[in-house]
C-alpha cells in the first residue's frame, strides 16, 4: 500500500496540472480526497523495544528504517514537563509542580502529568488561541472603517469551553456553521457561528453605498468569499477560494463548485446577533414573539388574558386616569419666539421655528384644591426632526431646570422621576438648579418620554390660585422639547405611570357597554400588546453574538437578505459576467461522499448552512478528520505531518507519514473526535518525548527534521512569552471569558477608526494581567509588541506562525513598558520570598529555566543584581534564549 | 526569483538553518553582484509618496478642456453606459476643473496651478496618465494599489521588495512607513503589513510628531533602574547567558541568529537618533524642501528624513500626506476650489525639493521616487463644488531609476471619467519590480494553496516610461 501510493503521487507530481479534469471524472486519485481506511500499523522494525509499543512510534520508525535515520533519546523530565505545559497549556510549570514532577517516580507520571494538564481549563485557553489563529478571529472590522465589534468575544468564550469540555468535534464544527439551527435545546450554540463572522467587513461599502451598486454586489460577494474560505480552509484544509475566477488550477474543484457554497452564505450578513443562553428562556421568548407577531397581524391569542383580567386592567388604568388632570387651559409663551398650538390631547405643538435656547412658560388658573406634583409629558410628532420628541436634528431635547410658582411664590421641588434618562443626562438635572446640566433622552428618541416632578410640600387650597411652570432649555442646537404636556395630581405618592395614547385613553372613558366592536377590540389589543411586551421586558436583554444573520434591523444602506440572495457563477469573478444562477451546494470531489446538498427549504437561509454542516462532519468526510489530527500534531511539533494545514490539494505539501495521518484520523473518529484523546495519544509516544538536540550527520540529511529523529526546539509564541512573564512576575489575574481587554488608550480618531495609543498605555493597568487570549486585538491596528513577535495579521487566517528573530523584536521585549515593569515586579517578589540574593538569583532560575543556576551563572547574575538592582537581572533573564526557547 | 526564493524558504524553513540576519547577510552578498535579481536592476532603492484620498486628475495633471464647455450641464457620456457615484446622488452635473492650465517643460505636460513647483520639473518625470481601480472606496482602493488586492491581509509592496531584495544597511529597518502626523491612512497599518510574508517584511512604522523615532529603541523613562552603565552591564550577561546557551544547545542557527539581532538592536540605538538629527542638515537644505515654512514644515521634515533614511541604506521608505476620514486629506468631496489647494501647498515644494536633493547628491540615479494616490475624482461635481471618488482614471508619477524624464502613458477620456488605456496597479507595481530587477510574475510565495503575488494574476511592465 505504501508503494503504491507513493507511485501514485509520484505519478501525479510528473504529471502536474493536465491531469485536472480528467481527475474530476476519478475521483480518487489525490491522497486527501481518498476514504479513510483503517491502517495497518507496521511491525517489526530495527527500531529500540521502547519504540515498538506506540503506534505512532511505529509509523515514524517504520521511516526511520527506510532512510537509516534512529530516534533520538528520551528527555529528562524537567524538559518534558517544561515542554508538555507549554504545549497544552501555554504556560511554564511552576517550579513546585516540576518539583513534583521530579518526586513522581511512578513510570505513570508522564501520562498522569498529561491528564493534569488536559483536566486544567488553562488547556481550553491555550487551544481555543491557536483556534483563533486559523479562523483569523479579531474583534473589528477590518478595512478602512475599522470598528469596533463590541459583542466578538462570546464566540471566543464558546472556543475554550468547547475545548476544556472535549466537546466531539464533529459536533464542534456542526456548531460554527449551523449552532443556531442545528442545536435547538442548547440556544447557546449560536455563539458558536461567530465563527463564520470572524473575518474582515467592510463597512464602508457594505454601510455607505446604496443598494444594487456594483460597488456593494462586490462587497456581498467578497464578504461571502471570507465565509467559504474560512470555513473551507479550517474544517477541510482545502483552497476552495482558489476557485473563485475559473475552475481550481490544481485541484478538483470546479468554478461552480464555488459558487455553490456562496448560494450556501447567501442569506447571511455578518452583525450582531441576540442569543438565550439556556434552553427554557429561549422557548418562553420564542413564544412571546410569536404572539407578538400575530398582534402586530391584530389578532388576538384566545390564552392571553386570564378571566376578569382585562376589567382588572381597564378599572386600575381609570384610576390612574382620574388621579392626573391635564393642565387646564394653560397660556404657553416661549422666551425666543418659538410658537405653539394646542392638541386635542392636551399638549402643545411647537410650530414655530425652533430657536437654539428657548424658556417655555406654561400659566393657569388652578381648578383644583390640592396639587402634590405635576407630570411632564414629551410627545412625539411627526413634524419633528426623527418624530421627535425633541427638536435636535436627532429628536434629542435637553431638559435644563424647571421652575414652578404659585401665586408668584416659588415651589420647591423634592424628587423627580423619568421613565428613561440619557447616560449622564439624569432627571435630576432638572431640578439641580445647576443650567449646565439637563435631563436627556438620547438614544431614545421617536418615543414618547414622561417625567414626574414632586413636590416638596403640597400646595393646598390651591383652587383659584395661578401656577407657573417654566421649562428651561438652555443646552442650545435646537434641544427643545417639541410637544410638551402637563398634568396634575393631588395623590400624595405619585408614581411614574404609563403614558397612554391618546385613543385609548379616549376608549377608555367610554363604558364598556357603550362601546362598538372595533372600540373593544382596539382596547384589548392594545392591553395584549402591552402585556405581551411587559412579558418579554421580563426575559431581560439578550446576550449578543457578533455572528452572521439573515434577519436583523437596517443600518443606513446596510439591510438584511430576508431569504437567500440571488447568487451567479461568475465568470472570471467578475461581477459584470454572470453566468448562470447559481444553486446551494458543496464540493464534488470528495470519494464516496456526494456533493448534492439535501435541502427541503432552499428559501430558508438556516437550511442552507444545516445541510453544509451536515456535509462537512459526514463519517465520510475524510477531509474533515484528516485536516484536524494534523493541525494538533502540527501544535505540539512544530510542523505538521502535512506542513500546509490549510491546503491538502495539489499546492499543499504532501504527507511525510500518510499512513500514519490516516491511522491518527481514522483513531480519532473511532474516539468519538476527542481532542484529548488525540493529545494524549501523542504525547505518551516516544517520538514526542525525544530531546530536541541537534545531530550533524542526520541534520545534513534531512535538515528539516521531517522525519522526527529529534524534537523541534521552538521560540515562544507571542502570546506565551507575555502569559509566562506575567505568571512568574505572580501577576496574573486568572479570571476567564467575558469582554476582552483593552491594552491600549483609545481616543477619537479623524473618522469611524478610533485613535490607539499602545505604548502610553499604563503598564500598571489591570486590564493588562489576563492571559492574552483575553487580548481585544484590533485588526487595523495590532499591538506593535505582539506583532513583533509574529501575532498573524488577522485579516489573514494563520494556519502556522512564523517565528522571527529580529532587532525590532529584541529592542521590543527589551523596552516594552509593561515587560519592564513585569522584571521590576519579578524583583519584587523574589525579595518578597527571601532576603538573601543568593536564594533569589535560585529561585529566578527555577522559575524561569526550571534548573538551578551553576555557579558561574548564578555569581555573573548576582553581580549584576547588586551593581544595578534585582530588576535589570529579571529583565536579562526573561530576555534571554533559554528562557524564549522551548527544548 | 522563483529559485531565489525557494532557497529563501528553504534557508528559512531549516530548523538549525540560517534566520534573521544571517539571511539577510547572505541575499546583501547576492544581489550586491546582482545575481539573484532577474535583470539589471536601474534602481536599488524606493520612495513612494502617498497622496490619501484620492487626487483629483483633472485639477491638477489631466487638462479636460472639454469639461469648459460642459460646465453645468448634466453628465452623459451617451452610449447607455451607467453612471455611478458612491456617495453622491444622482443627477450629475459636469464641474470644470476651478483651476487654470498651463504647459511646462520640454515635455509640454499640462499642469494646474496649484502645483507650481511640480510643474518646472515635469522634465523629469514619467507620468502614468490614466490608471483605473476596481473600486470607488477608499479602504479597498488603498489596499488595491498598495498590495494589488482589495482585501485586508495582503504583503504591501514594500513588504514584497525587503523581502526580495533584503537588507542594504545593518542598522536600520528594510521598509520605513512615515505617516502623516494628523493620523493613520485608510486601512491603518493594513496598508503597510507583510500579510503572509514573515512579520520581519512589515513596514516599520515612524511616529511622526516631535518625538519622531523606532519604537521601543530605548528603555521607558519611568524604569529608573534602568540607566547607561545598568545597560551596558546587563547587555554584556545577557550575552554571557546567551553564549553559553548557545554552546550547550548547539546546532540551531536561530540561537545564533538571536544573539545577533540583540547587537544589531544595541547599533541601532546609536544608528537611529543620528538618522533623526537634522541640525546637520544645510539651512539651504531646509529652505529647498520648504523646512522652515509653516504650510511645508511638516512634509519637508519627512521628505529630508526619507531622503537620510534612502542614504542609510533603507530599503524601501513610504511618505503618507493626508490621514484617513472625510476631510483633511485629498478626499475633497466639498469643495476642490478650497479643499485641493490647502493639500498641494503641503506637498509640491517638499516634493520638488526631494527630487532636486537627490539628483544633487547623485542619488536619484539609482532611487525610484513614486507620486501616487488610490484613484482619482470625478469630471462631474458633488453637491455645489466638490468631486466623488473615481476609481475610472487617476495619475501616478515615476522619478529617478530607470525612468524615462518626460515621458508619460495612457489617456482617460475626454472628461476624465474612465481611462482608456487602463494601466492597473499591477501594472504599476510590475513596472517598479522591473526597475528593482525584479520580474513580477516570478517573485512568488505560496499561501493556502496559491502562488501568490504582489500583480495577482495581472501586470504588465510598462515600457513607455522606461529609459
Amino acid at each position: 500500500m505504501p508503494q503504491y501510493l507513493t507511485i501514485l503521487v509520484l505519478l501525479f507530481l510528473l504529471l502536474g496540472k493536465g491531469l485536472c479534469l480528467a481527475e474530476v471524472a476519478s475521483q480518487e486519485s489525490w491522497w486527501a480526497l481518498k476514504p479513510l481506511k483503517q491502517t495497518k500499523i507496521p511491525v517489526g522494525t530495527s527500531a529500540p523495544t521502547s519504540w515498538q509499543k506506540h503506534p505512532i512510534d511505529s509509523f515514524v520508525a517504520a521511516k526511520h528504517a527506510e532512510i537509516k535515520l534512529t530516534p533520538s533519546p528520551t528527555v529528562d523530565r524537567r524538559t518534558f514537563i517544561r515542554r508538555a505545559t507549554f504545549d497544552l497549556i501555554g504556560l511554564p510549570p511552576t517550579p513546585e509542580e516540576v518539583e513534583t514532577y521530579l518526586a513522581n517516580k511512578s513510570p505513570e507520571a508522564p501520562k498522569q502529568l498529561i491528564e493534569k494538564l488536559l483536566s486544567s481549563p488553562k488547556y481550553g485557553e491555550r487551544w481555543a488561541r491557536h483556534w483563533m489563529d486559523v479562523a483569523h478571529y479579531a474583534e473589528t472590522h477590518g478595512h478602512d472603517e475599522d470598528a469596533i465589534r463590541e459583542n466578538a468575544w462570546p464566540y471566543r468564550d464558546y472556543l475554550i469551553n468547547s475545548f476544556n469540555s472535549d466537546k466531539p468535534y464533529d459536533q464542534f464544527v456542526r456548531e460554527q456553521i449551523a449552532g443556531d439551527i442545528l442545536f435547538p435545546e442548547n440556544p447557546a450554540s449560536t455563539a458558536a457561528i461567530g465563527f463564520l463572522a470572524t473575518g474582515p467587513w467592510d463597512e464602508s461599502s457594505q454601510m455607505g453605498i446604496s443598494d444594487g451598486t456594483i460597488d456593494k454586489k462586490i462587497a456581498q460577494y467578497l464578504d461571502r468569499d471570507d465565509m467559504i474560505a474560512t470555513v473551507m480552509s479550517t474544517f477541510l484544509s482545502t483552497t476552495v477560494h482558489c476557485a473563485r475566477c475559473h475552475d481550481h488550477k490544481f485541484d478538483p474543484i470546479s468554478i461552480e463548485d464555488y459558487y455553490s457554497l456562496q448560494a450556501v452564505f447567501a442569506g447571511v450578513d455578518k452583525v450582531d446577533r441576540p442569543y438565550d443562553d439556556n434552553a427554557e428562556l429561549a422557548d418562553k421568548r420564542k413564544q412571546l414573539l410569536s404572539r407578538k407577531r400575530k398582534l402586530e397581524k391584530k389578532l388576538i391569542p384566545n390564552d392571553i388574558f386570564l378571566k376578569n383580567e382585562l376589567a382588572e386592567i381597564e378599572t386600575a388604568l381609570l384610576r390612574v386616569e382620574k388621579r392626573w388632570k391635564i393642565l387646564s387651559s394653560p397660556s404657553v409663551s416661549s422666551s425666543n419666539g418659538n410658537i405653539f398650538k394646542a392638541r386635542p390631547d392636551g399638549s402643545f405643538l411647537s410650530i414655530g421655528p425652533a430657536p437654539q435656547k428657548d424658556i417655555v412658560t406654561f400659566r393657569s388658573e388652578l381648578d383644583v384644591e390640592e396639587v402634590t406634583a405635576f407630570q411632564l409629558d414629551v410627545l412625539t410628532d411627526k413634524s419633528l426632526p426623527k418624530g421627535g420628541p425633541g427638536h435636535a436634528i436627532n429628536g434629542n431635547l435637553h431638559l435644563s431646570e424647571v421652575v414652578v410658582k404659585v401665586n408668584g411664590k416659588p415651589i420647591k421641588i423634592a424628587k423627580a422621576v423619568a421613565d428613561f434618562s440619557q447616560n449622564d443626562w439624569l432627571i435630576s438635572h432638572a431640578i439641580d438648579q445647576n443650567t449646565d446640566t439637563a435631563w436627556g433622552i438620547h438614544p431614545l428618541e421617536g418615543k414618547p418620554h414622561r417625567a414626574v416632578f414632586i413636590f416638596e410640600k403640597p400646595i393646598r387650597e390651591s383652587k383659584g390660585k395661578i401656577i407657573v411652570i417654566e421649562l428651561h432649555q438652555l443646552h442650545g442646537r435646537n434641544h427643545l422639547i417639541g410637544r410638551p404636556r402637563i398634568s396634575l395630581t393631588n395623590i400624595s405618592n405619585p408614581i411614574l405611570e404609563k403614558i397612554l395614547p391618546l385613543e385609548i385613553s379616549r376608549l377608555l372613558k367610554i363604558k364598556i357597554a357603550d362601546r362598538t366592536k372595533d372600540e373593544s377590540k382596539t382596547l384589548a389589543l392594545y392591553f395584549a400588546k402591552d402585556k405581551n411586551d411587559r412579558q418579554l421586558a421580563m426575559l431581560g436583554k439578550q446576550k449578543k453574538v457578533y455572528a452572521v444573520a439573515s434577519h436583523f434591523a437596517a443600518n443606513g444602506n446596510f439591510k438584511p437578505s430576508q431569504k437567500p440572495r440571488l447568487v451567479h457563477v461568475l465568470n472570471r469573478g467578475s461581477i459584470h459576467s454572470p453566468v448562470k444562477e447559481a444553486q446551494p451546494g458543496a464540493l464534488q470531489c470528495i470519494s464516496g461522499l456526494s456533493g448534492r446538498l439535501d435541502i427541503k427549504q432552499p428559501d430558508i437561509e438556516g437550511e442552507r448552512r444545516a445541510a453544509l454542516a451536515h456535509w462537512i462532519t459526514d463519517r465520510q468526510n475524510s477531509l474533515l478528520w484528516r485536516s484536524i489530527v494534523n493541525r494538533v500534531w502540527h501544535y505540539h511539533f512544530g510542523q505538521g505531518i502535512v506542513g500546509t494545514p490549510n491546503d491538502f490539494g495539489r499546492m499543499g505539501d504532501l504527507p511525510t507519514h500518510p499512513e500514519l495521518l490516516d491511522w491518527l484520523a481514522f483513531e480519532f473518529r473511532a474516539n468519538g473526535g476527542s481532542l484529548k484523546w488525540l493529545h494524549r495519544t501523542i504525547m505518551t509516544s516516544s517520538t514526542y518525548r525525544q530531546q530536541s538536540t541537534h545531530r550533524l550527520d542526520f541534520a545534513h540529511r534531512d535538515a528539516d527534521n521531517k522525519w522526527l529523529w529529534r524534537m523541534n526546539r521552538k521560540r515562544l509564541d507571542a502570546e506565551s512569552y507575555r502569559d509566562a512573564v506575567l505568571q512568574i512576575g505572580g501577576n496574573m489575574d486568572w479570571r476567564m471569558g467575558g469582554p476582552s481587554d483593552r491594552q491600549f488608550n483609545m481616543s477619537k480618531g479623524v473618522h469611524v477608526t478610533p485613535n490607539l495609543d499602545y505604548i502610553g498605555f499604563d503598564p500598571n493597568a489591570s486590564a493588562n494581567n489576563r492571559r492574552s487570549v483575553y487580548r481585544f486585538i484590533f485588526r487595523t491596528i495590532p499591538d506593535p509588541l505582539m506583532q513583533l513577535m509574529d501575532c498573524p495579521d488577522a485579516s489573514q487566517h494563520a494556519p502556522k506562525r512564523d517565528s522571527s528573530l529580529t532587532a525590532l523584536q529584541a529592542l521590543g521585549m527589551l523596552n516594552n513598558r509593561f515587560l519592564v515593569r513585569q522584571s521590576e515586579r519579578l524583583a519584587d517578589r523574589l525579595k518578597k520570598e527571601s532576603p538573601i540574593l543568593k536564594n533569589q538569583v535560585i529561585r529566578l532560575f527555577k522559575l524561569t529555566y526550571h534548573r538551578k543556576p551553576n555557579r558561574n551563572e548564578s555569581r555573573l547574575v548576582a553581580k549584576l543584581a547588586r551593581d544595578h538592582g534585582l530588576a535589570n537581572a529579571c529583565r536579562v533573564i526573561l530576555n534571554s534564549n533559554e528562557f524564549l526557547f522551548v527544548n | 526569483m522563483q529559485k531565489n526564493t525557494s532557497r529563501r524558504k528553504f534557508l528559512e524553513t531549516t530548523a538549525g538553518g540560517f534566520a534573521g540576519l544571517a539571511l539577510g547577510q547572505i541575499l546583501r552578498a547576492e544581489t550586491a553582484n546582482g545575481s539573484a535579481l532577474h535583470h539589471r536592476p536601474k534602481a536599488k532603492r524606493v520612495i513612494q509618496l502617498f497622496m490619501n484620498g484620492g487626487v483629483s486628475q483633472m485639477d491638477t495633471f489631466d487638462y479636460k478642456r472639454s469639461l469648459e464647455d460642459l460646465n453645468g450641464k448634466t453628465f452623459d457620456p451617451g452610449d447607455g453606459r451607467l453612471v455611478e457615484s458612491v456617495t453622491n446622488s444622482p443627477g450629475f452635473k459636469v464641474l470644470k476643473s476651478p483651476f487654470r492650465f498651463k504647459q511646462h517643460g520640454g515635455c509640454g505636460r499640462w499642469v494646474s496651478d496649484v502645483l507650481p513647483n511640480m510643474a518646472s520639473m515635469v522634465d523629469d518625470l514619467a507620468f502614468l496618465m490614466s490608471m483605473n481601480s476596481p473600486t470607488n472606496v477608499h479602504g479597498l482602493g488603498s489596499y488595491m494599489q498598495n498590495t494589488g488586492f482589495t482585501l485586508p491581509g495582503f504583503p504591501c509592496m514594500g513588504a514584497w521588495i525587503s523581502y526580495a531584495l533584503g537588507r542594504i544597511n545593518q542598522n536600520l529597518p528594510e521598509f520605513v512607513v512615515l505617516p502623516d502626523p494628523n493620523g493613520l491612512p485608510y486601512n491603518n497599518l493594513g496598508n503597510f503589513t507583510s500579510g503572509f510574508l514573515p512579520a520581519r517584511y512589515q513596514g516599520t512604522v515612524i511616529n511622526a510628531g516631535p518625538s519622531q523615532s523606532v519604537r521601543y529603541l530605548f528603555p521607558p523613562k519611568e524604569a529608573k533602574h534602568i540607566n547607561t552603565e545598568s545597560e551596558k552591564a546587563s547587555r554584556e550577561v545577557l550575552r554571557i547567558l546567551n553564549q553559553k546557551h548557545l554552546e550547550e544547545t548547539p546546532g540551531d542557527s536561530r540561537l545564533e541568529a538571536r544573539i545577533q539581532s540583540l547587537e544589531m538592536a544595541a547599533r541601532m540605538q546609536l544608528s537611529v537618533p543620528e538618522l533623526f538629527n537634522l541640525n546637520n542638515e544645510s539651512k539651504a537644505i531646509t529652505k529647498l524642501y520648504g523646512m522652515d515654512e509653516k504650510h511645508t514644515s511638516d512634509f519637508a521634515k519627512r521628505c529630508i528624513l526619507g531622503r537620510r533614511m534612502l542614504e542609510r541604506g533603507v530599503r524601501f521608505v513610504q511618505i503618507w500626506s493626508g490621514a484617513g476620514g472625510p476631510t483633511n486629506n485629498w478626499d475633497n468631496h466639498a469643495n476642490i476650489h478650497s479643499e485641493l489647494p490647502h493639500m498641494t501647498r503641503q506637498v509640491d515644494k517638499p516634493i520638488t525639493g526631494l527630487i532636486k536633493d537627490l539628483k544633487a547628491r547623485g542619488m536619484l540615479e539609482d532611487t525610484l521616487v513614486i507620486w501616487t494616490t488610490e484613484f482619482g475624482r470625478m469630471p462631474f461635481s458633488q453637491g455645489q463644488a466638490g468631486r466623488d471618488h473615481n476609481g475610472g482614471t487617476f495619475v501616478t508619477w515615476f522619478a529617478g531609476g530607470g525612468v524615462k524624464g518626460g515621458s508619460s502613458f495612457g489617456q482617460s477620456d475626454r472628461w476624465g471619467w474612465k481611462s482608456e488605456t487602463g494601466t492597473s496597479s499591477h501594472d504599476m507595481h510590475a513596472t517598479i519590480l522591473h526597475l528593482l530587477g525584479i520580474n513580477h510574475e516570478k517573485l512568488t510565495v505560496r499561501h493556502n494553496g496559491i502562488d501568490r503575488r504582489l500583480t495577482d494574476v495581472h501586470g504588465h511592465v510598462v515600457n513607455d516610461i522606461i529609459s
